[in-house]
């Protein structure tokens, strides 16, 4: 498939404005570069691999910031070792569902830069141009293990904008927190919200048909661009196959680019990945037919309360669905809550997250975790730890498409790991050792933590770690 | 509806009963569980606990069983007193986004100190079952700050039984800093001169001499400050900033009010302080996020360095629908420093004193009302859960609507889901 004119130009632009660079770098992209990071040996953890697998008393290589091996009695050759007996290791946690800095502690106007309402569909707008880097939630969330997180949009609009996918380290820039190659993706939101922020302003949508005909006449009108673009190509192409010169009245310039089409173009061809905030099992099997009319793939349902109604189609549609623990009641689309959620759409076979939306909750993901397991376990169902530390691991790298790259202890994986004192399903576990990439951006024992210019003479760095 | 326990099947030919056998003079003993009595008689193992009448007749690990009683068996269990949540909207509050079911609070209406939430109490509400199967049983239900600095009378509510209202006029809640300032021109500094205003004016308060002019409080609400100064009932206040803390400490000072900081995210900074008043601090440990330009001092050990001052600390979860969670924030104050024994008592007996509840609430001693919770574990872990609970005397239904909806949709397939 053709590569998009906006890219094409985006391209040129950048060869000539860095001269004579040959990987140049595109605009917004990754400047994330790892730090270089000693060889490390973990050795007498119990861990938890993210695959579904427990080892006890198991030892774990990091050397040039991947997994080098993992196994028993590994030789130390020339690593630092670090003494892990009683303590736990887990793949990073990553949340698939944060607004840390866009919007930032503290939550003031200036800086509530997390929500584009000033239309229903702002799917031209990039949610990594609102985050500030120094948002002092990001080294908390990084005290609480979670190495990635994706930055969506807010869930006012139908269509939100475009999410992205940041590394937990401490930057300067957004663009060096950017995990290189994950791809954006396209933040929509059902139900309540984008029919109640702006119904009563008089405006589309103002009801949930209202909200499926704003998303059909948005994606009807990208599909159109699409095609004509594949046309124009084509049929550029074959002019030139055929030796033909291109009518000289007429030069070939392209359409004047639309952003928002631009973004929902990337969609349908599958460069940007859709995460569709959806309650209700009614509505999301609604998204689903809109997905199949225009040819596009949903990723993930987030929120999804009532994604234990609808498993079994998730499962088989294999979408990923993006949930809480017990979170419920704050409004009517959130009161049929199950706090086996989680454990009922994992046990269909379908893939199952816990997520945050919380600058608070991301913190401590792993307790979430814990209520999701307990829950199941309290109506019988079987769960164990290896099984749903998944849901904050594995799972959400699957729903960010990183999942050959993190989210689990597997040999060539990147050394994205979090040593916990004990137990992490245990409410008085702390993570002691947080690796990016198998630099160790945190570590309790040490005091070592990040701390953000913000926090300067301002807060308790740390919240009092 | 299935068990995985053969305990809870033990428990269950009295579990979800006929919750009046207790009430009718049938006594149950629960034996051979660990009991966290929360009184002088400490830990007891494998120790024997005697319910009649609503109240605790006897605990001890000497006991025999009088004839007649119904015996559980809880070996292996962990019994504490039930849960009080110390800071909720629950009975007040069915979807907080749906106005029509928000009773909390007067947000567009000049009305501060009158303000009673007793009136709105709804025991039909589906949080009540859904926190209370978790181990939560009594409660205090607040009204929220509308735009008075004043927000009203809040009441001790009880999760099961009627009626609901154990205690009406707990306290008289209030808040300062910037979320009420406007209603006063936006200065922190307005809303302490208003409160002191407000207490002053309350002590000479003449319905037939006071003329209030515009934006002054008006006679229901200078009479609710008058009834409050002639109660015992604390002064329950919403402040975060240290330096605010220390003015409503000595405003509580000045006009002889027992205290109760709720939040006090920077409390820790006037930790000695506040032992010293013996101010009690209701806390949400999970809120150490520097959320606002009054919470900058916010930490995760807040408790854990008040209560280690001798600040008596009590824990709210800080959601309406979700009281459970403070069984998270025990957990949590314990994985950052505070004793355990001292996180269980902040839900349980301290809370109980601080809120002034009759002698002995709050623990599992001789004469206390019968409210107690059987747990699988470590009440404080949230890998463990309530087998059972009990609120004076009565073992409470453990189904909720979230139980309900999970026996529909346990099975995918079920075809017979709307008539289950």
């Amino acid at each position: 498939m053709s590569r998009s004119v906006g890219i094409r130009f985006l391209v040129l632009f950048a060869a000539i404005s860095l001269t004579g660079s040959v990987a140049a770098r595109q605009p917004y992209e990754s400047t994330y570069e790892p730090r270089p990071a000693e060889s490390v040996l973990i050795r007498g953890a119990t861990v938890l691999t993210g695959t579904g697998n427990r080892l006890d008393n198991a030892d774990v290589h990091l050397s040039g910031g991947l997994i080098m091996a993992v196994g028993v009695d590994l030789p130390i050759d020339n690593a630092r070792v670090v003494d892990a007996e009683g303590r736990w290791l887990t793949p990073g946690i990553i949340d698939v569902h944060s607004h840390l800095g866009n919007y930032p502690a503290p939550g003031i106007a200036s800086t509530s830069d997390g929500n584009e309402m000033t239309g229903p569909n702002a799917s031209h707008v990039w949610a990594e141009h609102s985050v500030w880097p120094q948002d002092p939630q990001f080294p908390l969330a990084l005290a609480g293990g979670v190495t990635t997180l994706q930055i969506l949009p807010g869930s006012g609009n139908l269509f939100g904008g475009r999410g992205v996918t940041l590394k937990n380290v401490p930057a300067v820039t957004v663009q060096d927190m950017k995990f290189p190659g994950a791809k954006q993706s396209l933040k929509m939101a059902c139900g309540e919200n984008p029919k109640m922020s702006y119904g009563p302003r008089n405006q589309k949508p103002a009801t949930r048909m209202g909200n499926i005909a704003g998303f059909r006449a948005a994606w009807a009108k990208a599909r159109h661009a699409l095609d004509k673009e594949e046309a124009r190509v084509a049929k550029a192409e074959a002019a030139e196959e055929n030796g033909e010169d291109s009518d000289s009245d007429e030069p070939d310039v392209p359409p004047a680019r639309d952003l928002g089409v631009e973004t929902l173009v990337g969609v349908l061809k599958g460069e940007i990945m859709v995460h569709n905030h959806c309650y209700r099992a009614d509505e999301m099997a609604w998204m689903m037919d809109v997905a199949a009319e225009f040819g596009y793939r949903i990723t993930a349902f987030h929120h999804a309360v009532e994604s234990y109604k609808i498993a079994d189609r998730l499962a088989e549609a294999e979408i990923c669905s993006a949930m809480w623990a017990d979170w419920w009641g704050f409004k009517l689309e959130a009161f049929d809550t199950v706090t086996q959620n989680v454990a009922l759409v994992d046990q269909a076979g379908a893939c199952a997250i816990v997520h945050s939306d919380s600058a608070t909750g991301i913190q401590h993901l792993n307790q979430e975790a814990a209520k999701a397991m307990a829950a199941a376990r309290r109506q019988g169902m079987a769960v164990d730890e290896a099984r749903a530390i998944s849901w904050i691991t594995l799972n959400a790298a699957r729903a960010l498409e990183i999942d050959d790259r993190t989210g689990s202890i597997e040999v060539g994986k990147a050394a994205d790991v979090v040593l916990w004192s004990g137990n992490p399903f245990s409410v008085y576990t702390r993570a002691d050792q947080v690796y990016v990439d198998g630099f160790p951006y945190y570590d309790r024992q040490a005091g070592k933590r990040p701390v953000t210019d913000f926090e300067l003479e301002q807060t308790v760095s740390g919240g009092g770690e | 509806m299935r068990y995985h326990l053969i305990a809870i099947a033990t428990l269950l030919h009295v579990a979800p009963v006929d919750s009046a056998s207790a009430a009718d003079g049938r006594g149950i003993a629960i034996t051979g569980a660990q009991i966290y009595t929360l009184s002088e008689a400490g830990r007891i193992e494998n120790g024997v606990l005697l319910v009649r009448d609503g109240r605790i007749e006897a605990v001890s690990a000497e006991l025999s069983v009088p004839e007649g009683y119904e015996v559980i068996d809880a070996a292996g269990r962990i019994v504490t007193p039930g849960l009080i949540e110390s800071y909720s909207s629950l009975g007040l509050v069915e979807i907080s986004g749906e106005r029509t079911t928000v009773d909390s609070a007067v947000a567009e209406y000049p009305s501060g100190a009158s303000f009673d939430v007793r009136y709105a109490l709804n025991p039909a509400a589906v949080a009540l079952a859904v926190n209370r199967r978790d181990g939560v049983t009594r409660a205090v239900t607040v009204p929220r700050p509308g735009n008075d600095p004043f927000a009203g009378w809040g009441a001790l509510i009880r999760l099961g039984g009627e009626p609901m209202l154990v205690q009406p006029e707990l306290g008289m809640f209030a808040a300062v800093g910037a979320a009420v300032s406007a209603y006063v021109g936006g200065s922190r500094a307005a809303v302490i001169q208003r409160v002191r205003r407000g207490l002053t004016l309350a002590a000479s308060y003449n319905p037939n001499r006071y003329q209030p002019g515009p934006g002054d409080f008006s006679h229901q609400d200078l009479a609710a400050l008058r009834r409050f100064r002639n109660s015992d009932a604390p002064l329950v206040v919403g402040v975060d900033r240290a330096n605010e803390i220390r003015e409503v400490v000595s405003l509580a000072d000045d006009f002889d009010l027992d205290l109760i900081v709720v939040g006090g995210a920077e409390a820790w900074q006037e930790a000695d302080l506040l032992a010293r008043r013996s101010v009690a601090v209701v806390v949400n440990v999970l809120a150490n996020l520097p959320s606002s330009y009054e919470r900058l001092g916010a930490r995760h050990d807040n408790a854990t360095l008040l209560q280690a001052a001798g600040v008596r600390v009590l824990l709210t979860a800080a959601e309406s629908q979700n009281a459970r969670k403070i069984r998270q924030m025990a957990g949590n104050a314990v994985a950052h420093g505070m004793p355990w024994e001292a996180a269980l008592a902040a839900m349980t007996r301290e809370a109980a004193t601080a809120w002034g509840m009759e002698k002995g609430a709050g623990t599992l001693s001789e004469g206390a009302p019968a409210d107690l919770v059987i747990w699988t574990g470590d009440p404080l872990e949230l890998t463990e859960w309530a087998e059972a609970v009990m609120i004076d005397g009565a073992w409470q239904d453990m189904s909720s609507r979230q139980t309900r909806l999970f026996d529909r949709y346990e099975d995918p397939a079920d075809p017979d889901r709307a008539y289950r």
